[in-house]
């Protein structure tokens, strides 16, 4: 029996009475899953993945994580929940004129008190964390770099380890490789992949690249128009069904030819 | 398309002279009602340029070294208000940006701060000189007041832009308010905070001098005085001072200002 990390009942979204983005949304989200999310713009998948860790607030239904129904905690209840649930985001989300090393101690301000953080008294193991892990993105040169002056690929790397240094049960992306280069792009996803495999990490990823959904995901969930159309394994995931949920938005499916997918990984920047 | 081609502008040439007409009417309406005669001011140019010339020059620099210290004081007040509105209006921009805890605080800090505003400097000296008496002192409150109701809402637009872009990560990590303030808001703030701040500090300056003329101390009081007691040409090299202590300030902000940037 696989132990549900996120439950997700009935969850619906509106911004205005008018419109519901989500219409009711059912999932259950396990251990050590890689899901990706796909569908069109404009489908709901931002607001879904918001309403995981309350970035948004939903206007019916429950999202369970770790036990707890996150639409009834509040304050620091609430940054409790948010700071095992890591995020990535499509804009990196990096404090420009901070330097990598304490953009990446960030992920740990929700453990640790105002004081200690204003003072900057990080223990000895989260540094030497930050520094393994932005090591291991192949980091350690630019640590005092100011986050700006970084590329694009290299942010969004500095980026995965903050959400990492958050020792997370959960990671949230919402379309981490939408800003990059198809270089970059490619070395980002193989690095969450990585990451996420290593520390049995569960992940759940807005992609809209649906070839990079079918390569890296157990299992892939496709919105259209605020409601689940498909769920289930990426071999399963037929034509006719990508096809359907991109209906009328075709050209938003970006298709890769299957030589730059396969093709090695280069760690050049 | 026949002989005429392609005419180059799709609007009606009525609406255009009507334009012209409305702006003509409005440019020459005041001089009526407040019975201006153009001819009579330019006629009494030359009058003014004379009047000037005769009475004010040569300027008399014997009492130069009585006048620096209140050059020193103007320069320390214009500093320190503007250090106090600086902190104030960080806080005050804070709590009327999207970043405020509580959407009652934000609407009432917003009308307060218009409220300030849209009082101008001197009228919140001459108040204040009801209050406090004749001196620096007023000057000081005076400038600090105008200058956080300018300062807080430059710096709440700033902060609106800095919370509504780059904040989110701090948030979703699971940072409490204040460490979102300190570790994100603020050092993406900083640019802008030193940027509006020399701009206050370039009007402060420049408004310590007209502060003087209701009793509010400064340099410009000593201007006022010699005025009163037709000491034109003390008067004169006071108003130098004033304008050479303005170019310094400005050529220092600039200055300062090229370091951030490059």
């Amino acid at each position: 029996m696989k132990k549900t990390v996120l439950s997700i009942k009935d969850l619906k979204k509106s911004y205005n009475k008018e419109q519901m983005v989500l219409k009711g949304l059912n999932a259950e989200i396990y251990e050590g899953e890689f899901i990706v999310v796909i569908g069109p713009s404009g489908a709901g998948k931002s607001t879904f993945i918001r309403c995981m860790n309350r970035m948004i607030d939903f206007s019916n239904g429950q999202v369970i994580f770790d036990g707890i129904s996150i639409s009834e905690v509040k304050g620091k209840q609430l940054r409790e929940v948010r700071s095992k649930i890591g995020m990535i985001f499509q804009h990196y989300n990096l404090i420009g004129r901070t330097n990598v090393i304490k953009n990446v101690l960030h992920g740990r301000l929700g453990e640790t008190s105002f004081l200690k953080s204003a003072l900057g008294l990080y223990s000895y193991e989260e540094r030497k964390e930050a520094y393994n892990l932005l090591k291991r993105m192949g980091l350690e040169e630019h640590i005092y770099k100011k986050a700006k002056d970084l590329s694009g690929g290299q942010m969004q790397r500095v980026g995965i380890c903050r959400a990492m240094m958050q020792r997370p049960k959960l990671l949230l992306a919402d379309e981490p490789i939408a800003s990059l280069d198809p270089k970059s792009a490619k070395i980002v996803m193989e690095q969450i992949h990585q990451i996420t495999k290593q520390h049995q990490l569960t992940c759940i990823m807005n992609l809209h690249q649906v070839d990079y959904a079918k390569k890296y995901a157990t299992r892939i969930i496709g919105i259209k128009a605020g409601e689940i159309v498909y769920d289930g394994q990426p071999e399963h995931l037929t034509e006719a069904m990508i096809n359907f949920i991109y209906e009328g938005k075709e050209q938003e499916k970006t298709l890769l030819n299957e030589k730059e997918l396969a093709g090695g990984l280069t760690y050049g920047f | 398309m026949d002989s005429k081609g392609v005419p180059i502008n799709q609007g009606k040439k009525l609406k255009l002279s009507l334009t012209i007409i409305f702006m003509c009417v409005v440019a020459s309406l005041p001089f009526f009602y407040l019975d201006v005669n153009i001819v009579e001011v330019m006629t009494s140019l030359p009058k003014l340029i004379r009047f000037f010339i005769h009475n004010f020059l040569p300027p008399n620099f014997s009492n130069l070294r009585a006048y620096m210290e209140p050059v020193i004081e103007t320069l320390l007040f214009a500093i320190v208000g503007t250090y106090i509105s600086a902190v104030l209006s960080f806080i005050l921009g804070i709590l009327m940006s999207q970043l405020s805890p509580n959407l009652v605080i934000r609407v009432f800090i917003q009308s307060f701060v218009t409220f300030l505003r849209n009082i101008p400097v001197l009228i919140w000296a001459s108040l204040l000189v009801f209050v406090f008496g004749i001196g620096n002192i007023v000057g000081l409150i005076a400038l600090s007041l105008a200058t956080v109701g300018i300062l807080s809402r430059m710096y709440a637009e700033s902060i609106d832009e800095i919370a509504s872009s780059k904040l989110e990560a701090l948030t979703a990590s699971g940072a409490s308010y204040l460490q979102i303030i300190l570790h994100g808001l603020l050092p993406e703030f900083i640019p802008a905070w030193i940027n509006w701040t020399l701009f206050s500090f370039e009007i402060n300056i420049r408004a310590s001098a007209i502060l003087g003329t209701v009793g509010a101390g400064g340099l410009g009081i000593l201007i006022q005085t010699n005025l009163n007691l037709r000491n034109f040409h003390e008067a004169t090299t006071l108003i130098i001072i004033l304008v050479v202590m303005v170019l310094m300030t400005e050529m220092a902000i600039s200055n300062i200002r090229s370091r951030i940037y490059h």
